[in-house]
């Protein structure tokens, strides 16, 4: 099984949680210059994996090999002294302080910090690699591609030799994520090892040399990415039956207008000008960080927009959050789920009345029995798991926890409902699931669609609105062919002739 | 002229009661950028200033009770550290009791003082800078304590910018968990800010009863450990602006004192009430201007020790 050129050898690993295998009998060799890609599902095991390599938890069974030598990462430490880099999906970085500070924290080295020999050496090492960073950058200034390459480069100067990236692209633009690339091949030109985890199928064909499919904890199959011939190929690998990222849309006639934002403008927003249909869903694409928090904070009440520039259900924005009415109106989807549509340390019955209490109340009482009925029917018809009340929100998955969301917001027959984000992070089958219970919503209500998924918003919307810079560029429909070739030079904020 | 030969005095009154102050907000800028919040400045403070006094008295050497109060303020707040650092304990709940056990304690052992005097440091002029007109009397015609107190401020800037624990200092109080996966001890660094914070706020207690007053009497610090807590907001956690918060409010207490003794219409309840007023006013305009908001992001949260 050895050959020459193999950085570290996992062997026979099994690790389990209770009764939960997270991971059994995975062999896994990581190759000097190349890229292996680790490809599954949410809760394949792709992450357990990848923690006991990074010395966070020890195997069951199983051994790992430096070289030819066995080792044990019983701490961090040592997986790090090992040359075994991580690159977490959040990011170990300290906000306050300046790149070249991040880079050195917790070196060996002198009483005096010298910072100019400090950020001579960042500048030297981003530049071998491609990077192009300011050393002197106070972290919270970055981009999330900045920051992550300041990941990298902690890494890089501690002269780990293999580097996992766990999802590195989830928080990148399209942009970003080609940089990022570049750069992983240089590193791999250069003889590093790269563990690349993924479940973006385009990237993972694009970039890995070989491919490795977890499914339950276990590799099912191995293959060199020169050899598979789609996408869909591997999609159907990975999840073991055929998956139709395609969902059907059935054609639905817009009504009357549920939102109107005329000369809307503010902090980060620029003479917005939209309507929105009931029965159709709008998509706001664009590179993070282009107006569309902002936008969607306006709509939903969580910032005051200037007078007269939103009207809601044909009432304007002061009038309708006074009124307020519980069902029948609006129901916002927060990309924050942890944070923002849920409150982590309540059951799921209570996260449930969070928005709807205002059918369940009795004079000052919650009448919550009865809202145990609806919530528990709920739960069923949602395939929400486990299909249990009474457990909090932070023991569901993240597709779970979305799932519990939504069927809490369409349980209150919104006629506006505005989504942001609603798949970031949720597997294929979660994903598809989501798909189709927005397109089933889109019967009743409109919907304002954010998203920073292309394919998304080609798939769901009606119409499509680029936001760049605080504007919205332009709005078309999403039949138009030749809009939507134009979509990355809208969001890059180039002048489309 | 007439103006000049008052405002002077009332200036350098200014400097000399802002300096326990000062003492006291630079160790609590020290314990916060670590990440620990000590809400026991004013216990550390009397216990320190209580421990400098019967030292001094008993040795005759205002030096040793300067060092025993240092000694003493760390010592105090170790029991908020060991409460924290070990117990994960409420910062909040931690600090307010080291205050409340600080002034009971040092009332009971106290008791036997009051009154009584010990040795303490006299103003000693420098030589040729204290002949500068306006400036040298205002800043260089005090006690070594005060001088003492105009070179930590640099110190602890250099500290926190220029050398490697002061960067593994902030990361604790900024991002635990990105100093634990650069390899620190991040508890080993909040047990630093914790003793040396203490070590200044004895310090400044110790100014209080060997060169403020050299008197031993009851609530002697009166305040000043929560005006220090409010001051290190006010500064943005530097030390530089530490210092003019300090002297700000050593003006303030001066005028008051003096008000008094003029004999104002004005009761000296409504005087003594001034410098919290001014407490008060000061952190209502900080927490305006939140974008220069430099509050340690982990102030506060305590980090699980590593199994």
């Amino acid at each position: 099984m050895s050959s020459r050129g193999s950085l570290i050898r996992l062997e026979n690993i099994s690790k389990s949680f209770g009764k939960v295998l997270a991971n059994r009998d995975v062999t896994l060799e990581i190759m000097e210059g190349k890229i292996l890609a680790l490809l599954g599902e949410n809760g394949a095991g792709k992450s357990t994996l990848m923690s006991i390599l990074a010395g966070q938890m020890l195997p069951d069974t199983g051994t790992i090999y430096l070289g030819e030598k066995p080792v044990q990462f019983s701490t961090t430490e040592k997986a790090i002294s090992a040359g075994i880099g991580m690159v977490y999906q959040h990011f170990k970085l300290v906000d306050a302080m300046t790149v070249a500070e991040n880079v050195f924290l917790g070196q060996k080295g002198g009483f005096w910090l010298k910072k100019k020999k400090m950020s001579q050496m960042v500048e030297q090492l981003a530049d071998q690699y491609g990077m192009k960073v300011d050393p002197g950058a106070r972290i919270s200034d970055l981009s999330m591609g900045e920051k992550q390459q300041v990941e990298i480069l902690k890494l890089l100067h501690r002269k780990s030799t293999v580097l996992i990236f766990d999802e590195p692209t989830a928080v990148l633009t399209p942009n970003e994520a080609e940089n990022l690339f570049a750069t992983m091949k240089i590193m791999v030109k250069k003889g590093k090892g790269i563990v690349f985890i993924s479940h973006k199928l385009e990237e993972v064909m694009t970039v890995a040399d070989n491919i490795a499919i977890l499914r339950r904890g276990e590799i099912v199959d191995r293959v060199a990415a020169s050899d598979v011939s789609s996408t869909a190929e591997l999609a159907e690998r990975m999840v073991g039956r055929e998956v139709l990222l395609q969902v059907d849309k059935e054609p639905v006639e817009p009504r009357q207008i549920v939102l109107r934002l005329k000369n809307l403008s503010g902090p980060g927003l620029k003479k917005i000008n939209l309507e929105l249909r009931q029965g159709e869903i709008l998509a706001i694409v664009g590179v993070a960080g282009n107006g569309q928090k902002p936008l969607v904070e306006a709509i939903c009440g969580l910032s005051k927009p200037p007078s007269d520039t939103v009207t809601i259900l044909g009432m304007e924005w002061r009038k309708f959050f006074r009124k307020a009415e519980w069902d029948n109106a609006l129901s916002y989807i927060p990309e924050d789920r942890q944070g923002l549509a849920t409150c982590q340390g309540l059951d799921l019955l209570d996260n449930f009345l969070l928005t709807t209490r205002g059918g369940f109340t009795k004079g000052p009482w919650l009448r919550k029995e009865v809202a145990r009925e609806k919530a528990s029917y709920l739960i069923e018809e949602f395939d929400i798991r486990p299909p249990d009340l009474d457990i909090f929100a932070w023991q569901l998955s993240g597709g779970n926890l979305q799932k519990m969301v939504l069927a809490r917001e369409f349980y209150r027959k919104p006629r506006l409902i505005v989504a942001e984000q609603p798949t970031q992070g949720l597997d294929i089958a979660a994903t598809e699931d989501v798909w189709n219970l927005l397109l089933k919503a889109r019967e009743q209500a409109g919907i304002l669609l954010v998203t920073g998924d292309l394919n998304e918003a080609f798939v769901l919307s009606d119409r499509i609105g680029v936001m760049y810079n605080g504007k919205i560029v332009e709005t078309f429909d999403t039949d138009n062919k030749e809009k939507l070739d134009q979509i990355p030079q809208m969001m890059a904020g180039l002048a489309v002739a | 002229m007439e103006i000049i030969t008052i405002i002077i005095p009332l200036l350098a009154a200014a400097v000399q009661s802002g300096t326990p102050i000062l003492y006291a907000t630079l160790g609590e800028i020290i314990t916060e950028k670590s990440g620990v919040l000590n809400l026991g400045v004013e216990g550390a403070m009397i216990i320190g200033a209580l421990a400098g006094f019967i030292v001094s008295r008993y040795t005759g050497s205002p030096v040793l009770g300067f060092f025993a109060a240092g000694i003493a303020g760390s010592f105090a707040t170790s029991i908020h550290g060991v409460v924290c650092l070990w117990f994960q304990g409420n910062q909040v709940v931690s600090g307010l009791a080291l205050t409340i056990l600080g002034a009971g304690l040092a009332n009971y052992l106290g008791t036997s003082y009051v009154g009584l005097s010990a040795p303490g440091f006299s103003p000693v002029a420098v030589p040729l800078l204290s002949s500068i007109p306006v400036l040298g009397p205002i800043f260089f015609k005090h006690d070594i304590l005060v001088y003492i107190s105009y070179c930590i401020p640099p110190v602890m800037c250099l500290f926190f910018t220029s050398t490697r624990f002061g960067l593994g200092l902030r990361a604790a109080g900024e991002y635990p968990a990105a100093a634990t996966a650069a390899g620190l001890n991040v508890l080993a660094y909040r047990w630093f800010g914790i003793l040396a914070g203490g070590f200044l706020m004895g310090l400044g207690g110790a100014y209080l009863s060997l060169a403020y007053t050299h008197l031993w009497t009851t609530n002697l610090t009166g305040g000043r450990g929560w005006i220090a807590v409010a001051l290190v907001i006010f500064a943005f956690w530097r030390p530089g602006r530490a210092v003019l918060g300090a002297y700000l409010f050593g003006s303030v207490m001066a005028l008051q004192l003096r008000l008094q003794a003029l004999g104002t219409q004005l009761p000296s309840s409504i005087l003594l009430m001034l410098p919290y007023v001014l407490t008060v006013f000061v952190l209502v305009m900080s927490s305006w201007r939140k974008k220069t908001n430099e509050e340690p992001a982990a102030l506060g949260v305590n980090v699980e020790p590593a199994d």
